[in-house]
């Protein structure tokens, strides 16, 4: 009994030595544990953690699980995952049943319309302790979320979808350095591949109705120029545009040169598409590199990453990113002091923010800059061969970022999150593709939404 | 060739074309689950190749993965540690609580309409004409129509995320329907026997027990098929009721492996096999009332 | 005499206390929820602010009628119920008079062939999805390899053909309700008047038409008005299987009313769209009595 007391005495001991150390390698950037993430909790239970799909959440939960274990041992940190398809349907219901979960990381356009309407609690104190300037370069800690002067979500990490191409396809047909691509040239490369490479299409785009083709098509309108609202102007719906239009029409252009499946495919269809060979290039986040791995080395050792093509005439660029953080919804939440505390101890460990970029590079991007700067990060089998394409993902994505919470990163909106909900920009999307509908006349649907969007929820941003 | 012989042929070539024709048309009807079993029993590898029937190396590893909480993520791309939480490591809970909460409301359906059934039917008051009436109306109202409401219902009393709220927003779906099977089938039992113990001086609960309940075993059972196959099979309520991850029954919890990206289809499969399997045993042990019961309640007046 | 009236009071007493615990969960389970969905229809309803409620009077019937939404979602139920309802009336009578067939081991098909009515929905959904993966799914696989198709068909991308995969989603899953019931009539058939009209020479296409079918008429009806009513209200079905997609040409009322409560946040709307299919339901149920003929015993 004793023995045993002492024994864990003397592990404690040399995890507090290990933190320690930990904290003065990382040198005068990584705080050393904040005083409010040693605080003791008497609180017991289960502490309900929404994170998108994948192992990452998980692995922040592990390391709050860690904080639980030291600093309130009643506590089990419980990681729920949802896909996105059903984000709004769960996101409704547990709010309005008031039972939303303690603490939850989703992407920006979300996160910001719940902080707009109040369900968040602010989180400057956590900011303070993880500390203000260790933010990457090139992001603003409002990117994830920050309303009336005061931040409400935490970063977790950013996420870039860019222009996935299979290289090996690329060289064969001499299609050139897809960096220095416009749209011209990528859609010239996608009616190329379509003609000759039978049984693979040129590029892989969602069309479905969803989330992934709101996001697809937002970076097209954003490169274009387009937006859908204007913050300086009290948020007026400018959807109804030129820009809106030439985005529609490329997309339409590019529909020949895509899978059959691409006006009903979702996130699932365009990395199936990817990853089995069956499309050359895509528009996508990181994630298929981890499947092609797995299920399909040919196609990952040909596949590369490029921030999206340019606008022929402006030149713009534009790799939409989730932006995706950690937000903590106030009402009837028990936990806000203890999520908190194990936030800030996950953000400011050594060890926790490089395993959760390592558990599925490169799709989760680091945020700080000294776990960007972390060799443990680059000791990751995938460094060896995709070093370019991930630092693409990682920090060259970002000069050219855009969310649609954040549109051309002119302005907050929290609207966006509503626009999804109810897939505006992947309905306007399907009215040309599907209904045939003409472009400008889609647009303007789409702007008659939006408008409907601003009415209903006016008050969110005033 | 005698006449008789003849007839007997003939016969016999009817008898054949009838079964070859109900062989062909269960395989049919029975092709989705059987495909369904034979992915579940092949290795990822098998998945994507061209399909067969039976697989080249049948294996359990998909069930194991279910039922010992293993990660369904795909590795790739995964550092060296490992996150020690996934989807599947609930998959018992959500077994159990869809046996809760489908026993749960059937138990109370069962119970309300068996005394209420035999209320209507023995006993003379105003207005007990209403209650058939009314379950067939109820019995008609889509779950979409009764779903948010309830669910403000239960908001109100607390009880959401709890299998309180599927157990008994399981019962707006089954008391009608059972309540309007059991009053069909209680007007089929002839009352003399009733009459005649309670005129040899047995109480109104005695012959309820001891004569009414037993005879009316065949509906009754009937009942609670339907209504545990329509739990045990909801997702809307479910969907829209409960918030944890480890609160949910079997048919929301399993749509968590739809995890956008990635679908481990011998796991999926697995576990549709799985969610059927306790329905398919208590079908097929209890078939036959389904057909009489059935033959009472929707079919008669 | 006296004491025999006060007996019949105390044992109707017990036939209202064995009826009451049925009028309380009726009470809480069915008519409050259907009143408070009415009550609903009245209101501005945001779900993520739920105790922030404004009466609307009719806007929210107003917002959903004048949605061309709303009314291609109804062509779509119609549409997609008509189809549904005749196949499993078809199917479903058919395999019913093989199952009445006397021969030996009927009953396992019997139990095999009822089998997909207890399948869950989701299940099915699965297994559908699966089955009709366009690049590795069984069905494709089986078109290409018998020469049927030479390119894959998507089975849930277009809308004509996502339309035909959750009919016959549909059909599968629900013909069995119809063979059970159709069964359990055909089994109260009297086999006399099968045999008086082999004895008149009649043949089986006779001996069908003229004596199975209109003996099943009546249970027909019933079935016909029963299903017809559920498939135009399923949910599950098409949601699973395709969202309401591609675009929008698999909507029905319940997916409109779905993600109007849910995606657009107006649970108002949601509300009123159901009012409006519990209005078609109640001229559903009219007919229904009609065709039922309740002998209302007094």
């Amino acid at each position: 009994m004793d023995d045993n007391k002492e024994a864990r005495s003397r592990r404690k001991f040399l995890e507090d030595v290990s933190l320690l150390a930990a904290g003065s390698v990382a040198g005068s950037m990584l705080p050393t544990l904040p005083a409010f993430a040693q605080a003791k909790s008497k609180a017991t239970g289960t502490v309900r953690v929404w994170g998108e799909p994948g192992p990452y959440g998980g692995v922040a939960v592990d390391g709050m699980n860690e904080w639980a274990a030291k600093f309130a041992p009643g506590l089990k940190f419980q990681i729920e995952s949802l896909s996105w398809d059903s984000v709004y349907v769960k996101l409704m219901t547990d709010l309005a049943a008031r039972r939303p979960a303690n603490c939850i990381s989703v992407e920006s356009p979300i996160a910001m319309q719940l902080m707009a309407q109040g369900l968040l609690e602010p989180i400057d104190d956590v900011v303070k302790q993880v500390g203000r300037e260790r933010l990457i370069d090139g992001a603003k800690w409002e990117y994830w979320g920050a309303w009336k002067g005061k931040q409400y979500v935490l970063p977790a990490h950013h996420q870039p979808h860019l222009l996935l191409v299979r290289q090996d396809v690329i060289n064969e047909l001499g299609l050139g350095d897809p960096d220095k691509w416009d749209w011209n040239d990528l859609l010239n490369a996608a009616r190329t591949i379509t003609e000759k490479k039978p049984g693979m299409a040129g590029i892989s785009l969602a069309l479905g109705r969803n989330l992934c083709t709101d996001y697809h098509f937002a970076a097209l309108l954003h490169s274009a120029g387009g937006r859908m609202f204007d913050p300086s102007k009290q948020y007026e719906v400018v959807f109804d545009s030129p820009n809106t239009v030439e985005a529609l029409e490329y997309v339409k252009s590019l529909l020949p040169y895509m899978p059959k499946s691409a006006v009903s495919a979702s996130f699932l269809e365009v990395v199936d598409s990817i990853v089995t060979g069956k499309a050359a290039m895509a528009f996508y986040w990181g994630r298929p590199y981890g499947r092609a791995w797995d299920e399909n080395k040919e196609v990952f050792k040909n596949l590369e990453a490029y921030n999206h093509a340019r606008h022929p005439k402006t030149g713009n660029r534009s790799n939409w990113n989730d932006f995706q953080g950690w937000c903590i919804p106030k009402a009837n939440n028990p936990y806000i002091k203890e999520v908190k505390a194990a936030l800030a101890y996950y953000q400011t460990s050594k060890v926790w923010p490089v395993r959760y970029c390592q558990s599925l590079v490169p799709n989760v991007s680091p945020v700080y800059k000294d776990t960007a700067a972390d060799p443990e990060l680059q000791k990751h089998p995938f460094f060896e061969t995709k070093k370019r394409t991930i630092d693409t993902y990682y920090t060259g994505s970002l000069k050219y970022s855009s969310s649609t919470a954040n549109e051309l990163l002119g302005g907050v909106n929290p609207l966006a999150g509503i626009v999804h909900g109810r897939s505006i920009l992947a309905q306007t999307v399907q009215k040309v593709v599907i209904d045939n509908m003409k472009p400008a006349d889609a647009a303007k649907w789409g702007a008659k939404e939006l408008e409907s969007v601003r009415k209903e929820h006016f008050s969110l941003v005033i | 060739m005698t006449p008789m012989s003849r007839v007997r042929a003939r016969r016999w070539l009817g008898q054949a074309c009838a079964y070859a024709t109900l062989v062909a048309i269960t395989l049919a009807i029975c092709f989705p689950l059987m495909w369904a079993l034979s992915t579940s029993l092949k290795p990822k590898s098998e998945l994507s190749t061209p399909p067969t029937l039976v697989p080249h190396a049948p294996t359990l590893e998909n069930y194991r993965h279910l039922l010992t909480g293993k990660s369904q993520y795909f590795a790739g791309g995964s550092g060296e540690y490992q996150p020690t939480t996934a989807p599947p490591q609930y998959f018992l809970s959500w077994f159990g609580n869809s046996i809760i909460v489908s026993l749960g409301s059937t138990v109370i359906s069962i119970v309300i309409s068996t005394l209420a059934a035999y209320s209507i039917t023995r006993f003379r008051y105003k207005g007990r004409m209403a209650v058939p009436y009314f379950s067939l109306l109820g019995y008609m109202v889509p779950s979409i129509i009764l779903v948010f409401p309830l669910f403000m219902v239960m908001t109100r009393l607390e009880l959401t995320d709890s299998l309180w709220s599927l157990t008994l927003g399981y019962v707006s779906t089954t008391l009608p329907f059972c309540m309007w099977l059991l009053w069909a089938f209680f007007r089929g039992i002839p009352v003399e026997l009733e009459e005649a113990a309670m005129i040899d001086g047995a109480s109104r609960l005695r012959v309820f027990g001891e004569i009414v309940l037993p005879s009316a075993l065949p509906g009754i059972i009937a009942a609670a098929i339907f209504s545990m196959i329509v739990s045990w099979n909801d997702y809307l309520f479910a969907r829209v009721f409960m918030n944890s991850v480890d609160h949910y029954p079997l048919t929301v919890g399993v749509m968590l492996f739809f995890e956008g990206v990635h679908v481990d289809w011998g796991l999926m499969m697995a576990s549709a096999v799985l969610m059927t399997v306790p329905m398919a045993v208590l079908f097929m042990a209890l078939q036959r009332h389904l057909v009489a019961g059935f033959g009472a309640g929707a079919v008669k007046g | 005499m006296q004491k025999n009236e006060h007996w019949r009071a105390a044992d109707n007493r017990i036939g209202l206390l064995f009826i009451a615990p049925f009028v309380v969960a009726a009470l809480v389970f069915m008519v409050y929820p259907v009143l408070e969905s009415i009550r609903m229809a009245f209101y501005y309803i945001d779900p993520l602010n739920p105790d922030a409620q404004r009466f609307a009077g009719l806007d929210n019937f107003g917002t959903v009628l004048r949605d061309p939404l709303f009314w291609s979602s109804f062509r779509n139920a119609a549409y997609w119920t008509f189809v549904s309802t005749i196949l499993q009336t078809v199917a479903g009578v058919g395999i019913a008079l093989l199952l009445h067939l006397p021969l030996r081991g009927i009953s396992v098909f019997r139990g095999l062939l009822l089998f997909p009515y207890i399948v869950p929905t989701v299940v099915i959904a699965l297994c559908w999805q699966w089955m009709l993966n366009p690049e590795i799914g069984i069905v494709n696989h089986t078109l290409r390899g018998a020469g049927i198709i030479d390119e894959n068909i998507y089975w849930l991308s277009s809308p004509d053909m996502a339309m035909l995969s959750t009919i016959m989603l549909n059909v599968w899953k629900y013909t069995p309700f119809v063979t059970i019931c159709v069964l359990a009539r055909l089994q109260t058939v009297p086999t006399e008047l099968y045999d008086a009209a082999k004895v008149d020479g009649a043949g089986v296409l006779r001996r069908f038409t003229d004596i199975t079918l209109p003996q099943l008429a009546e249970v027909l009806a019933v079935v016909v008005v029963f299903r017809t009513i559920w498939t135009f209200n399923k949910f599950e079905e098409i949601y699973l299987l395709t969202r309401g997609g591609p675009g929008t040409s698999t909507y029905n009322l319940a997916i409109y009313s779905f993600e109007q409560s849910i995606a657009n946040l107006r649970m108002g709307v949601g509300a009123a769209t159901g009012v409006i299919m519990m209005l078609m339901l109640f001229l559903g149920s009219i007919l229904y009595m009609r065709l039922f003929r309740f002998q209302d015993e007094t």
